[in-house]
């Protein structure tokens, strides 16, 4: 019995939000109540379990077998509690909790139904849950699928406003085009691997030719670029900071876009580094390394400050994708977990500007905040020295360790890595100069206050994490990885390398913002500045090209057959058909006792004829 | 023949739960003499003696009991349709206000219920022929007893004048069957003595009682081509006994051919050409059910004519089954495809008597709006039409996957059969239109005006909610009631 308490990390959740759903859809306050307690009690376990509790192995239950025999694959849901998965759980509850926190604030005096909020974000924990324990690929797509779909309501809690319905929209989609390729993988690995379990994976890759691998792996990739939004699928990230902040800080930033990196990393364990042929590995280190840089490009462009932290939540996931190609697994869980800290940090933080200033999201109608909302902006400037990688913060450790892995395995991505370090910092440093200092530069920012403390207590307990987080003594118990050992840093190529950047960034942003001395961008009006505001015209391709293209002409086309053949033929022509037969049988029917005889003795004497005319050649 | 004399195949002890039965039919019948109490405690009071009932002739070591409990179960449900129904009883048999005479159907069902009860520890055909009337009389009575409802007098005369000629056609095959073996016992070990010794015209016929039986066995179970009864008598019965023959009375003919072919399958290793006649004809017999009832079903308008449709084609697919003879899963497969067909099945029922108590009609169209109007109660009648449209989720899908499965079984032995594969999928695929068009009328219909809430009496509340939960409980999940092969 008590093996199966890590049960509750799913069942918690999920009983929870059903229960907020159909019984208090009413009482947002109940709603809220309940669903802050399940995330602090599943964060309370998860402590434990990494305190050395132990409570053995729990039971895994079978649904179905996938084919007659005993032995075969099987549809099972079952939970890894390995230390990766468990330390990936206190990232996943511990900021889950906090966001749960900061949300009852944050959420007050909303007009919207809190109710389905809070029940969207258990549904959620619920969902990420079942990726983070997963001990099998088909249990990981259940809930991948559930996690896209938490996402699609939370993006659209104010569906009213046609953007958070559209982009709930575009995030769904542009995430089922990643999971079609995801599900094909899965298909693949059941085919070559034999198995859909992770622990059985092991050892199996020798055996199984190398282009079939790279096809396998390439198509699980597709999961992640979907879901973790890299290039070209990097599209629906920044629409989906239409949903509420602590939303975008919990699944946008911290935990459901990392599950991409966490999957890649789950498999490079269970299937054997030999698995990850060169050609699979180059692809994913190349996709992240694009991604990471446009994005960082983009950023460097952004006025809503919501949008520049999703940028460089795109670029850092970049970042921890090329890390996974280039075998770095242990390097790109680090960056994982150092990033969900600060990055949560980052989004929380500008979630409570955005509130006191009466819901402005452009920071050239911020400034001066440092003077009205000082505790709030020191926490986002922790958040951004670690985002920055200043020495002594947390991501500075874990850029560091990917660094490295990168200068090891291709110099290449190293200098790509130290080019977006550059960037990330300039942009970093533009948004709190620009925000934070001089005076204020319209109405809401002229009145803020200081955050409530429901807002700022979390930002609070993850402004130490921000700091403290990358060093040994918390990382080597905590980082999702098994057997983790935080090595520090070497005075070497990578250190000064970073160190030039971090000064580029700092210095180049300090002469062109200077201490908020500037009401508006002295960088914009080019061609290029406008390119890059406009996300490089990606978007615009997807819609005007491929969606119209497709729309248009070959969805049209579909349709033609669809009516013509599909639905004129085959299916009212044989209904039409079929109902006339059906009518025709009837006709036995039609209520006259004497036909009714006639009908079952002439039956029974075929029957009887076929029975008995059969012995007759034995 | 000493070995095979009734005082062997039977002792007393064995058919206590059955005179238990009877004697409380006939306690309710005095009571209801003798007592002014409302009658519709005595339905309450059979439904409960019928549950008990039924637990214990489970636990009598028996191969067929499985049969018993699910008619038992069914008739316990019946009779709380019925009392739900009472006031449409009161109107139909006393005429308005008295309810004198309803309580006479609550033993009679009892009674029933006792002969499939009966019917399931029959080893010979005297015992077989014995119960089966018993089921078989009382059922014309029911079937008839709204007096004032001109329909179900149709329906009692019809299914007077066609059972007589199926208990006929029974009889005759148990002549046929004395005569060409000089037993009436049904066992395996007599019919493999009787194969290796007789000539091909004893073989003829004795195929030819063996036939007569089996189609004694179709009339109850609304198999073709003794089918022709049931569209005419279900529609025209009170609705409880519509529900009572839909789901009892059908397990009792599956009971009647489990009886009767078991034997022979038992024998298919060493007599596979003699043993796969019979499962050729049957797939002959299964073919046309299909067709018939999956087809005929599309253009009904009744709720309950179109259930009766549903019962030929579903008795289709328990057929199926019988084609897979060599397996020693088949009863088990049949009870559990008569028990995802009870609980969808009775649930319909309980939904169609409702909406005919409030709404004063049996159409389809009686159902329109009650997604709108009653949200709760039509998601449950949806998960019961779902189920029997074989929808993922909910056990009449995985009841009817089983019977793919047994087809794909019996392929590997007999592939002659093949051609039977087309009928199954146009049966399976035409249930997906009829049984949607109760759906469509609740979901896509708007209520007209006038048409308020129904309100839902508690016991077809809980009926509803019950089966709802198992139909969906038991459907997702496949291995606790996989098949033991």
């Amino acid at each position: 019995m008590i093996q199966n308490l890590p049960w509750l990390f799913l069942l918690l959740p999920l009983v929870v939000a059903a229960i907020d759903w159909l019984c208090f859809s009413k009482c947002p306050r109940t709603a809220a109540t309940l669903s802050t307690l399940s995330a602090m009690a599943t964060f309370g376990l998860c402590v434990a379990y990494l305190m050395g509790w132990q409570t053995g192995t729990p039971d895994s239950y079978t649904w179905m077998f996938a084919g007659d025999a005993a032995g075969l694959p099987s549809l099972s849901v079952g939970l890894l509690t390995d230390p990766l998965a468990m330390r990936m759980m206190l990232v996943v509850t511990g900021i889950g909790m906090l966001v749960h926190i900061f949300s009852i604030g944050y959420m007050k005096g909303d007009s919207s139904n809190l109710s389905r909020y809070f029940a969207g974000l258990s549904i959620f924990m619920f969902s990420m849950t079942m990726i983070v324990l997963a001990d099998n690929l088909a249990m990981t797509f259940i809930g991948w699928e559930m996690v896209g779909f938490s996402s699609y309501l939370l993006i659209g809690h104010w569906f009213h406003k046609e953007s958070a319905a559209d982009a709930a929209k575009k995030a769904f989609i542009t995430n089922r085009v990643g999971d079609f390729g995801f599900l094909i993988g899965i298909l693949l690995t059941l085919a070559v691997f034999g198995t859909l379990n992770f622990a059985e994976m092991g050892g199996k890759a020798a055996t199984i030719a190398p282009a079939v691998l790279t096809a396998t792996v390439i198509c699980l990739f597709c999961g992640a670029v979907g879901k973790s939004a890299q290039f070209p699928l990097h599209v629906w990230l920044p629409d989906a900071m239409e949903g509420p902040t602590p939303v975008s800080a919990l699944i946008h930033a911290a935990t459901m876009v990392a599950a991409g990196v966490y999957m890649m990393v789950r498999l490079q364990i269970s299937m054997g580094e030999a698995a990850f042929t060169d050609t699979a590995c180059t692809v994913i280190a190349t996709v992240g390394a694009i991604t990471a840089v446009l994005a960082a490009l983009m950023a460097v462009q952004q006025d809503d400050i919501k949008r520049v932290l999703a940028y460089s939540t795109l670029s850092q996931l970049g970042y921890m994708v090329m890390a996974v190609g280039l075998l770095a697994g242990e390097a790109a869980m680090y960056h994982l977990y150092t990033h969900a800290w600060f990055k949560a940090l980052l989004f929380l933080g500008a979630g409570a500007i955005i509130v006191r200033c009466h819901h402005e999201q452009d920071i050239w109608k911020m400034g001066g905040l440092s003077k009205r909302m000082p505790l709030t902006v020191i926490c986002f400037l922790m958040g951004t020295a670690a985002l920055i990688a200043i020495p002594g913060f947390s991501g500075f450790f874990s850029k560091e360790a990917i660094l490295d892995a990168a200068l090891a395995k291709n110099p290449i991505f190293f200098w790509v890595g130290a080019g977006v370090a550059a960037l990330t910092t300039f942009y970093m440093a533009r948004l709190c100069l620009v925000a934070f200092y001089g005076t204020a530069r319209a109405h809401g920012a002229a009145e803020a206050k200081e955050a409530g403390p429901t807002m700022l207590l979390p930002l609070l307990i993850l402004s130490v994490m921000a700091i403290i987080s990358g060093y040994g003594f918390v990382a080597d118990s905590l980082v999702p990885y098994e057997g983790f050992h935080a090595h520090g840093f070497a005075l070497g190529l990578p250190f000064y390398v970073s160190m030039g950047s971090l000064a580029v960034g700092l210095l180049l942003a300090y002469a062109i913002y200077g201490f908020g001395k500037r009401t508006q961008d002295p960088l914009a009006g080019n061609a290029l500045s406008t390119a890059l505001r406009k996300r490089l015209y990606i978007d615009d391709i997807y819609d005007k090209g491929l969606i119209g293209f497709v729309q248009s002409s070959l969805a049209r086309a579909i349709e033609l057959t669809d009516n013509a053949g599909v639905r004129g033929i085959g299916t009212l022509g044989t209904a039409w058909l079929i109902g006339k037969f059906g009518k025709l049988l009837t006709w036995f029917q039609g209520g006259v006792l004497r036909r009714y005889a006639v009908v079952a003795a002439l039956g029974a004497l075929v029957f009887l004829f076929l029975i008995a005319s059969a012995t007759f050649t034995h | 023949m000493t070995n095979n004399t009734v005082s062997v195949l039977y002792t007393w002890g064995q058919f206590i739960p059955e005179f238990a039965l009877v004697a409380l039919a006939v306690l309710i019948l005095m009571a209801d003499c003798f007592t002014a109490l409302p009658k519709r405690v005595y339905a309450i009071v059979a439904a409960v003696g019928a549950i008990i009932g039924g637990y214990f002739i489970n636990t009598a070591p028996n191969f067929y009991g499985a049969f018993g409990t699910i008619a038992c179960l069914t008739t316990a449900l019946v009779l709380l349709l019925a009392y739900d129904y009472h006031k449409v009883a009161c109107a139909s048999i006393g005429g308005g206000d008295t309810e004198d005479g309803t309580a006479e159907l609550y033993s009679l069902l009892l009674i029933a219920c006792a002969g499939i009860c009966c019917l399931c520890k029959a080893r010979d055909i005297i015992m077989l022929f014995v119960s089966l009337e018993v089921v078989t009389l009382s059922s014309y009575v029911m079937a008839g007893y709204f007096r004032r409802n001109q329909g179900s007098i149709e329906a009692g005369v019809k299914y007077l004048v066609l059972g007589a000629l199926s208990t006929g056609l029974l009889v005759f095959g148990a002549a046929w069957y004395y005569g060409t073996t000089g037993t009436f016992v049904l066992n395996a070990g007599l019919i493999s003595e009787f194969f290796t010794r007789q000539s091909s015209v004893y073989l003829t016929g004795f195929y030819l009682s063996v036939g007569l039986l089996l189609l004694g066995a179709f009339f109850k179970a609304g198999a073709a081509p003794m089918q022709i009864w049931i569209p005419d008598v279900y529609q025209g019965s009170p609705t409880p006994v519509s529900a009572f023959l839909a789901v009892a009375s059908k397990a009792a003919g599956f009971a009647v051919l489990s009886i009767i072919i078991i034997p022979f399958a038992r024998l298919y290793p060493a007599f596979p050409d003699k043993v796969g006649v019979l499962a050729s004809g049957i797939a002959v017999a299964a073919a046309a059910t299909l067709l018939v009832g999956n087809l005929g079903a599309i253009c009904q308008n009744n709720a309950k004519r179109l259930l009766g449709y549903s019962s030929i084609g579903q008795a289709g697919f328990i057929l199926v089954f019988f084609t897979n003879i060599a397996s020693a899963a088949t009863v088990y497969c049949v009870t559990s495809y008569l028990v995802a067909y009870m609980l969808a099945t009775v649930a319909a029922f309980f939904a169609i008597a409702m909406v005919r108590t409030q709404r004063g009609s049996e159409e389809i169209s009686a159902f329109r709006g009650l997604g709108k109007t009653n949200p709760r109660t039509a998601f449950l009648i949806t998960v019961a039409f779902a189920s029997l449209a074989g929808v993922p989720l909910t056990y009449g899908f995985l009841v009817k996957y089983y019977s793919f499965e047994a087809f794909v079984e019996a392929m590997q032995y007999q592939s002659g059969l093949i051609w039977l594969l087309p009928f199954m999928i146009v049966g399976a695929a035409a249930g997906f239109y009829y049984y949607f068009k109760v759906l469509r009328e609740m979901y896509w219909e708007k209520p007209q005006e006038g048409d308020t809430a129904l309100k839902v009496p508690v016991v077809t509340a809980a009926v509803l909610t019950g089966c709802a939960i198992a139909i969906i409980w038991l459907g997702t999940e496949p291995l606790m009631f996989m098949p033991a092969n």
